[in-house]
């Protein structure tokens, strides 16, 4: 395409618009437009400076559930992949990022209202002890044989310091940089879950293996209002 | 990027860039953070359930200092240190912010005792009555938080029975 000066396009050279052009020229007025790009390149630049700022290269750890609203909470830390326990208003969930395949696996476990009314005498949810107990030792397995396939080598030097016995590394404000995947899974669960549910996952969640757990939070600057 | 010289006149100097590309591929970026963006700021906060694998040494050592034991209730948060029998109990009515606030400065006066001054370590242990008189998630994570906030970052999560003090009324 050659080279043109700039200027008006419509109806003369690439847009022609001819069923267009045809009602305008009827009316005898000037068919030349010429839109001010200006303002629309400015807000554009703005839009993808603002974008880019808030753009994360880490990937998604947490996903949206139906029925799940997330506490709120001002002290915060960076998470960490890991299997999830999910609490919803009815449901309680397990999602477990199988290694050998882009896609994780959740498995409902169960309902939250049956859990409430017959209460298990030892605060262990079975079903949620019996994947959990899986997963653990699927993860411990590979953090004992050094699997740098399906665990990061972060995290596999963050779990040879827990063995030492020496601290975990922490940043620049204070928190852990790399957890030992070893017995560690997040817990997202709806604000308004009954605190003995939690009790129980905690338990259950101890009890499989998993002795580090980590909160699923939404920052928030203010405390409690 | 194309530009064009001069607008036919030969003596002209100006340039005039064609800006179409710049806003072709602004757009395409545009769409694509728009996609990708992360709106909510998801972080976490980090606790260990209470009483896996403690070994008797462990069990003889918490005997021997004073752990501090924070007990939400429905309508009372209670603050009781074991050995000396110390207790509090803050009054769960009207605005949350009050008695939470009321929390984090008895806890902060705490953190500032000879017990605890070179200690981060608190039991935390949440009691819901009925569904009528539950005490929520939301609930524990804000204890959570001010624990952390005062400086107690080694929260140990666990229900009424397994507080080493319990509040006795």
């Amino acid at each position: 395409m050659p080279v043109r000066a700039p200027g008006p396009r419509l109806f003369h050279f690439s847009t022609k618009l001819k069923h267009i052009s045809a009602v305008v020229h009827a009316h005898g007025k000037a068919s030349n437009i010429a839109l001010n790009l200006t303002p629309f390149v400015d807000m554009m630049t703005i839009l993808v400076t603002f974008l880019l700022m808030v753009f994360s290269a880490s990937g998604e750890i947490l996903r949206a559930h139906q029925g799940l609203e997330m506490p709120t909470a001002a002290q915060q830390a960076k998470l960490q992949q890991a299997p999830i326990i999910i609490v919803t208003e009815t449901q309680i969930s397990v999602l477990i990022q199988d290694p050998d395949s882009a896609m994780p696996v959740m498995k409902d476990v169960a309902v939250v209202q049956s859990i409430l009314e017959n209460p298990p005498p030892t605060l262990k949810i079975d079903a949620l002890h019996e994947i959990l107990k899986a997963t653990y030792d699927s993860i411990h397995n590979d953090v004992e044989s050094g699997n740098d396939k399906h665990i990061g080598k972060d995290e596999l030097a963050a779990c040879s310091r827990e063995q030492e016995g020496l601290p975990p590394i922490l940043d620049e404000l204070g928190h852990v940089k790399h957890w030992c995947p070893d017995g560690l899974a997040i817990v997202q669960a709806d604000k308004k879950t009954d605190a003995r549910i939690i009790s129980m996952i905690v338990n259950t969640a101890r009890q499989a293996g998993f002795d580090k757990l980590l909160f699923a939070i939404k920052y928030s600057g203010e405390g409690p209002r | 990027m194309g530009a064009a010289l001069g607008t036919g006149d030969k003596k002209s100097v100006n340039v005039e860039l064609n800006i179409v590309p710049f806003i072709d591929l602004m757009s395409c970026l545009t769409a694509f953070l728009l996609v990708t963006a992360v709106w909510v700021n998801i972080a976490q906060l980090d606790l260990k359930p209470k009483g896996k694998s403690r070994d008797p040494s462990q069990i003889k050592e918490d005997e021997e200092k004073v752990v501090l034991s924070v007990l939400i209730q429905p309508d009372k948060i209670w603050l009781v240190q074991s050995r000396i029998g110390e207790q509090q109990a803050i009054d769960r009515t009207g605005n949350p912010a009050d008695y939470w606030g009321q929390f984090e400065a008895s806890l902060a006066d705490l953190k500032k005792s000879a017990f605890f001054i070179d200690r981060s370590d608190l039991e935390l242990a949440a009691e819901s009555i009925s569904e009528e008189q539950k005490v929520v998630y939301q609930d524990l994570i804000w204890a959570m938080d001010i624990a952390k906030k005062t400086g107690f970052s080694d929260i140990g999560l666990t229900d009424r029975d397994g507080l080493t003090a319990k509040p006795t009324l």
